[in-house]
């Protein structure tokens, strides 16, 4: 553990300022980053969200989509989108956990994707480089 | 500089931290998502304290964050040995035993938790999946030779690399191709679509309706409603609007094939 790692943390160490970057895209309402045991690393969510049954199911989730890759030949995943018809949960894998954010259905997937596709990349070279 | 490096060192040898204060700091790693960190921390202050039920229990979730499930598991169990209906054991095993597809005994978990701690809402989430699962594969209908719907008349796309479509009991109606593992990967899709059903309505969506799941060979899209579910994967060099027409096409057909 270095000292500098500690006081200023490196892009993509900084867990809870990612999160809030994130947040700032168009119809986008909450998101939480929560480790596979399902306990929530940081989260922001719209008030009547339950957030520790909310990080419980994301995990199981993320799980799922992590373990499918033998199953189904698909290797691992690196992103993956649910929607139902009043909005959408996008779900991304990196070595300390998943991020997931809630959108509208009026956000913009691709701008969404491509947000965390950038913050995934951050995140492997924080804590695997 | 100097003055405080000899403070440390002076304080070092007067104050070893204690087993409470290692597990404190891990939790503060753990938080900072430095699981690798925490999980050292925690085995050392467990050497000095191997009867703490606390570091126990931390050591479980980190290497459930860590994926390391067997040792999460070992440590869940110590747990347990120590205090025999402590929750939060108890949820991170019926975690395991639901990834693991023992859906009966993550729910007998899951219940026994509750007895204990009623006021939690990861174990009440998680035990309605499991409820779920375990009502599907009790009235699991068998599963029908590809025949029974008329595959040629879904007009399947021919860059479709797989295509799987099945009740929402995970009863498989016909796979594109098929093979041995057709009906563990539709019960493997049923399962991933109640636990994104259930988080979406947590997150006050409603059910599931479409996904997108990229993999690393192919991406899969998804189309689902309270009955059925049908699943076709592309290579990645088909266009999203293309396997989405492809997607809601042929989910018209089935709808109507098996109507």
């Amino acid at each position: 553990m270095s000292t500098a790692a500690v006081a200023r943390p490196a892009l993509g160490r900084d867990l809870r300022g990612m999160l809030a970057e994130l947040l700032k895209l168009e119809h986008v309402v909450g998101g939480l980053i929560v480790a596979p045991d399902g306990l929530a690393i940081a989260a922001d969510l719209p008030r009547e969200v339950q957030a520790e049954a909310l990080s419980a199911l994301a995990a199981t989730l993320g799980r799922e989509l992590e373990l499918r890759g033998p199953q189904r030949r698909l290797g691992t995943f690196p992103m993956a989108q649910f929607s139902s018809v009043s909005g959408a949960a996008f779900i991304v894998s990196t070595p300390i956990g998943f991020i997931v954010l809630l959108g509208e259905p009026s956000a913009d997937g691709d701008s969404i994707r491509a947000a965390l596709r950038k913050m995934v990349g951050n995140v492997y070279r924080a804590w695997t480089g | 500089m100097i003055f405080a490096r000899i403070w440390h060192l002076l304080g070092g040898k007067r104050r070893r931290p204690t087993s409470t204060h290692m597990f404190r700091q891990a939790q503060r790693l753990r938080d900072e998502g430095r699981l690798q960190d925490a999980n050292d921390l925690v085995e050392a202050a467990l050497r000095r304290e191997p009867g703490n039920v606390v570091g126990h229990l931390l050591a479980g979730s980190l290497h459930m964050a860590l994926r390391e499930t067997g040792q999460a598991r070992t440590s869940f169990e110590r747990v347990l040995a120590l205090d025999a209906t402590q929750p939060r054991a108890l949820l991170g095993l019926a975690r395991i035993a639901l990834e693991e597809g023992e859906t009966a005994a993550c729910r007998d978990l899951l219940t026994k938790a509750l007895t204990r701690y009623p006021d939690f809402p990861e174990a009440r989430a998680l035990l309605e999946i499991a409820r779920g699962l375990t009502v599907d594969a009790s009235s699991k209908r068998a599963a029908t030779p590809n025949g029974a719907l008329r595959t040629e008349r879904l007009r399947l796309p021919a860059e479709c690399r797989e295509a799987m479509f099945m009740q929402s009991d995970a009863s498989l109606v016909f796979a594109e191709p098929r093979g041995p593992r057709s009906e563990a990967v539709a019960a493997g899709a049923v399962k991933l679509a109640r636990v994104a059903t259930a988080m979406l309505e947590r997150a006050g969506f409603g059910p599931l309706r479409h996904a997108v799941i990229e993999g690393a060979a192919e991406t899969t899209y998804v189309r689902a409603d309270d009955t059925a579910l049908l699943t076709l994967a592309f290579d990645h060099d088909v266009k999203a609007e293309t396997a989405v027409a492809h997607l809601e096409r042929v989910w018209g057909s089935c709808r109507s094939e098996i109507a």
